[in-house]
């Protein structure tokens, strides 16, 4: 067979045509995909990144209020209050302690009027001595 | 005396024909053409020398020959006749190739896959010529410009067109410098020759990283048929741009892919044994692959013109040629050709992400065409 005849035999023009169509179809769609990769992954990274970001300005937001319970700004009046905070300091050593230890520390760390509070707590028996100059805590 | 003369009764000089003293002068001008003229060397200078060693006239039944099943010849021959050398010339390609110059512009892609028509208009003539459904599949895929996915399908649908499918293929290929340029001078006018292409963007490492996997899901996922051929590709090109395996993606693209291409040259040169490679069906081919090239040349050129009416920023449609799958080759052209209208017009790596495409393109025909006439 030969010419027309033999292209409607082997359905020769059905193949060529589905053929083209889906040759063209999977480049086009993949031309589409590529054309998005840019984007996709610059959508990605932005997610990411954000992500990122706001995860670190959360974990800079808890050590803020976590300094903010450590170190006040102002020593509260009640001596109790004053005791709680520098309750953190006291850990930090080991008992007895010199009492130049703790005002160092707490210099350090930005207790304000550390030698007043410190001589208030020695007032209140806080601070209970415990000879050789050496001094324990008594948390109230 | 008798014994003397019984030798001289086995040599290839007494068994010789006029078709092996043909096949042998075909050899020969293909072996000129690499090693003097430059034309592909790689390509013809194997498959020159193959033809020289396939059509030495030998005794038959010795286990000589390449289609006796004992033979050394024979052996080689499977990576042929089982697609194997394709595929791993394929993954060597992959290795090879950069996807930056696509993925900037991806709207080339689609100037591969026009090229490809070639291939279906092939189909219908090598129908209409009186070749079997299977036959013509695997004369049509001479139109994707691409001897191993020539070989590949060819060795899958109608093994014993192998060499002069093959032989069309890469001759064809070879003269790409001879068919391509007339065919983008006769389609464009000068100043569509004259256009340059916008710079392209900067593509990412990851986007480069990302898109062989892409590219294999989409384009196996459509064609299964293509798995030997672009799973391959797009694994040597992930290899090459996921940057963790560079001893593995130098071994691809340099040692895997010269023995395949050696191997592959030779045994397809010595295919074209002269009883078997020169009849009629042959020099059909040969015509039908000369017009398949034309045809998919024209296609790319025509579709791109097609594109620049809808286009704000105009593609240069001499890009259309380079979308079929010879690579480097067609793109080399193309850029010469641009280069003569305008020294100052560098289309190359534009050129380079059409021959991509078409690699795909090509691959995703020879699946469809497997998939339709297996």
């Amino acid at each position: 067979m030969y010419g027309l005849e033999a292209i409607n035999a082997a359905n020769g023009w059905a193949m060529a045509f589905t053929g083209a169509i889906i040759v063209f179809s999977g480049l086009v769609v993949l031309s589409f995909v590529i054309s998005r990769l840019n984007k996709v992954l610059s959508f990605w990274e932005n997610l990411i990144s954000n992500f990122k970001k706001n995860h670190q300005a959360k974990q800079t937001d808890e050590l803020q209020d976590e300094d903010n319970s450590v170190v006040p700004h102002l020593i509260p009046s009640d001596i109790k209050e004053a005791a709680r905070y520098y309750s953190h300091l006291i850990e930090d050593l080991d008992q007895p302690f010199e009492l130049t230890r703790l005002y160092e520390i707490s210099q350090k760390k930005g207790f304000p009027h550390p030698h007043i509070t410190i001589s208030n707590f020695r007032q209140a028996n806080i601070l209970v001595p415990a000879g050789d100059g050496l001094f324990t805590w008594s948390q109230p | 005396m008798e014994l003397f003369i019984q030798f001289l009764t086995n040599t290839g000089y007494y068994l010789a024909d006029f078709r092996n003293i043909i096949m042998l002068f075909v050899g020969f001008i293909f072996i000129y053409l690499g090693t003097a003229k430059k034309y592909e060397p790689l390509l013809l200078i194997p498959i020159g020398f193959g033809m020289l060693v396939g059509n030495v006239p030998f005794f038959k039944g010795f286990g000589l020959g390449i289609y006796e099943s004992n033979s050394v010849l024979h052996y080689l021959y499977f990576g042929v006749t089982t697609g194997l050398y394709p595929s791993i010339v394929f993954l060597g390609l992959g290795a090879m190739t950069d996807f930056s110059s696509l993925l900037a512009r991806p709207k080339l892609m689609l100037l591969g896959a026009a090229a490809q028509m070639g291939i279906f208009f092939t189909l219908i003539s090598a129908l209409a010529l009186g070749f079997l459904p299977k036959e013509a599949g695997s004369i049509a895929i001479i139109g994707g410009a691409d001897g191993p996915t020539s070989i590949f399908l060819t060795a899958k649908l109608a093994p014993h067109l192998i060499g002069p499918v093959a032989i069309a293929a890469y001759s064809y290929m070879a003269l790409i410098p001879v068919i391509q340029p007339p065919i983008m001078r006769l389609l464009t006018t000068r100043k569509e020759r004259v256009i340059h292409m916008s710079e392209p963007r900067e593509v990412s490492k990851k986007e480069l990283v990302i898109f062989p996997v892409v590219g294999m899901v989409i384009c196996c996922f459509l064609a299964p048929a293509s798995i030997p051929l672009l799973g391959t590709f797009f694994f040597g090109n992930f290899m090459k741009e996921g940057g963790a395996t560079e001893r593995l993606v130098k071994t691809a693209r340099t040692s895997i892919i010269d023995i395949a291409t050696i191997f592959l040259g030779f045994t397809v040169g010595a295919s074209t044994q002269g009883d078997v490679f020169l009849t009629g069906n042959s020099i059909k081919i040969f015509c039908l692959g000369a017009i398949a090239f034309s045809i998919a040349t024209a296609s790319g050129v025509i579709f791109a013109k097609i594109m620049n009416l809808f286009l704000k920023d105009k593609i240069n449609p001499l890009l259309g040629a380079a979308g079929v799958s010879a690579v480097p080759g067609s793109a080399r052209e193309v850029h010469l050709v641009a280069q003569q209208e305008d020294p100052t017009n560098y289309l190359l790596m534009h050129a380079m992400a059409c021959n991509s495409s078409g690699v795909i393109g090509s691959a995703i025909c020879a699946g469809i065409l497997w998939s339709f006439l297996v």
